[in-house]
């Protein structure tokens, strides 16, 4: 018996038939009132009409991707960006400098490997106050992975005087006012793609404000949040959730789904009890009546006649 | 070249120490020096195992303070001379020693051993973060169990990010006749989630229970049971030895269950 078959979000036969299709995910619009009585009135196949809709939408609680320590592609270097501090302390979700670098470092060993070695790495450690020490891990990080820190950017005077003493060159910015801190406006682009080629394991959590691809199997016990899409070239057996800024057009995308918890922008679908017996690659997505998840082949013909404007309704898997 | 291997699972009681007796034991009987390093600081059993607990006379402890050489406080094995045991003190907690600190008692070590093997204890705290800081090797022990998988999943990623980049699975107290029926994890469903290379397969065997009781590790049995067996091939595996995983099924593919199984066509 393998106990994770327990949970797995699967397509069936149903898939070409979406009037029959039996409620196999169940998704809510508030994560926090995910009780149980909620859930088994929306798994039962008798009960196909309780869904998002029944309840308004709530937001799921909003998780700022960009609390974590990333790379930037910058020309012909790489900027490291540092969260923010205070605004993250204020959220009371602080990592604590330790974590911050452990997410960094399993970030880095899955590899990001758009940069030659020896490519130089700009910081931009904004208002974070930092001190001698905390440069020197960040070097260390960085040297493993070869990569060189050459120049700090910074808006705090002792983070400057501790950057300066290491011999970095340095940037002192004035000190951001707090229209700068608050999270980014609507309409801004996207970070470039996060590509990690490693098993995302048990407690690791990899947040991105793009689209993350995984070349490996992700783990129950870890998290991928992005403001993008996630594509899992493997198995999503942990919790992911797209378009964590909103976006209700992004999709989930795994060669074998059996997610923990998939949450797309607002909405929260769990795994069914029931093992299942075949996984085949397949999409999660928002339709009309919440999270659906369809073969991939499906999906991809689905939206390829939508574009070619032959008003092809999306055909659901799951009716949610 | 010392190979310096931490033993370690995240759950606690899955066998880490007795399986770091038994290896520490079964390498130290194919000539290699081993350094047994119990990191369990305050709850320290690796000396019970290996039968060694009234011969502790310094514990890391005293080595940190200067009191004594890392060598003289090293227990040496009445009954396999090349294996020894530098002891944890009983009488602190995890806190009492640095990462830097390990490093520099296994660094004290490294010379004159072919092996040093480092107890971890359970939990992924400060004593863990101790156990690993010196290691280049890991051996994640698990139990074919579903808790101790997920810890198990968690510590090697944790390893991975601490620069611990040789990891290897050892899974301990499996139940072949369990497996069979399909009521326990098989060791492919194990590497199926965990996707590390596998070290070996222990079977479950109540004599480890009293081997420890006594405090003589399986290895020294004079007719080795099944887990002894396993032990012994997990020590050849790290000497390099191409050693295939014992049929844990054979013991039980006994006349009945082949008659069973031909019914049941």
């Amino acid at each position: 018996m393998v106990p994770d078959d327990s949970a797995s979000l699967a397509i069936t036969e149903a898939a070409a038939d979406p009037d029959t299709s039996p409620v196999e995910a169940s998704a809510q619009a508030d994560s926090d009132t995910l009780a149980a009585s909620d859930l088994g009135n929306l798994d039962s196949p008798e009960n196909p009409e309780a869904t998002a809709d029944s309840a308004p939408p709530v937001p799921a609680p909003p998780i700022d991707p960009r609390t974590q320590l990333r790379l930037r592609n910058d020309g012909d270097r790489l900027v490291l960006l540092m969260p923010n501090g205070p605004q993250i302390e204020a959220e009371g979700g602080a990592l604590s400098w330790g974590e911050l670098l452990q997410h960094f470092k399993q970030r880095l060993n899955g590899g990001e490997p758009f940069w030659q070695p020896n490519t130089v790495v700009h910081l931009a450690a904004r208002d974070r106050l930092l001190d001698a020490r905390q440069l020197q891990a960040l070097e260390e990080i960085l040297t493993s992975a070869q990569l060189t820190l050459k120049r700090v950017a910074t808006s705090r005077r002792q983070t400057a005087m501790a950057a300066v003493a290491a011999g970095y060159s340095v940037d002192q910015l004035e000190a951001e006012d707090t229209l700068v801190q608050s999270p980014p406006a609507p309409g801004k682009p996207l970070a470039e793609p996060l590509y990690l080629q490693t098993t995302v394991r048990g407690g690791v959590e990899i947040r991105h404000p793009g689209t993350i691809v995984v070349l490996g199997d992700v783990n129950p016990g870890s998290s991928l949040v992005a403001e993008g899409d996630i594509l899992v070239w493997g198995r999503l057996r942990g919790t992911a959730h797209a378009g964590s800024g909103g976006d209700r057009s992004r999709c989930i995308m795994a060669l074998q789904m059996h997610p923990t918890q998939l949450r797309l922008a607002d909405l929260v679908a769990r795994a069914p009890d029931g093992p299942t017996s075949q996984y085949l690659p397949e999409v999660a997505y928002i339709g009309d009546n919440g999270i659906r998840i369809a073969q991939a082949q499906a999906f991809a013909q689905q939206n390829f006649d939508a574009t070619l404007g032959q008003g092809a309704q999306l055909t659901d898997a799951f009716k949610v | 070249m010392t190979r310096i291997i931490v033993m370690t699972s995240g759950k606690g009681g899955v066998g880490k120490s007795t399986c770091t007796a038994n290896l520490g034991m079964a390498l130290a009987q194919r000539n290699q020096r081993v350094a047994v390093v119990d990191a369990d600081f305050g709850l320290r059993n690796l000396d019970l195992l290996l039968g060694l607990e009234n011969r502790i006379v310094y514990t890391a402890l005293d080595v940190l303070a200067g009191d004594c050489t890392v060598e003289k406080a090293l227990v040496k094995d009445k009954r396999q001379p090349t294996l020894g045991l530098l002891a944890a003190a009983q009488n602190r907690n995890k806190e009492a020693i640095t990462p830097e600190q390990m490093k520099q008692l296994v660094a004290g070590l490294a010379p004159s051993h072919d092996f040093i093997l480092i107890d971890c204890p359970a939990g992924i705290e400060m004593g863990f973060q101790n156990a690993i800081a010196p290691a280049k090797e890991a051996i994640v022990v698990t139990t074919p169990e579903i808790s101790a998988v997920r810890d198990a999943d968690r510590v090697i990623g944790l390893l991975e990010a601490n620069d611990v980049k040789f990891t290897k699975l050892l899974i301990n107290r499996i139940k072949p006749k369990m497996v069979q029926e399909d009521q326990m994890m098989s060791v492919r469903d194990v590497l199926d989630i965990l996707a590390v290379p596998l070290l070996g397969v222990v079977p479950d065997d109540e004599r480890v229970i009293v081997s420890s009781n006594r405090g003589e590790p399986l290895v020294l049995d004079k007719q080795l049971s099944l887990a002894g067996v396993a032990f012994n091939n997990v020590a050849r595996r790290l000497l390099g030895e191409e050693v295939p995983l014992i049929d844990l099924n054979a013991t039980h593919d006994d006349l009945f269950s082949r008659l069973r199984r031909f019914f049941r066509g």
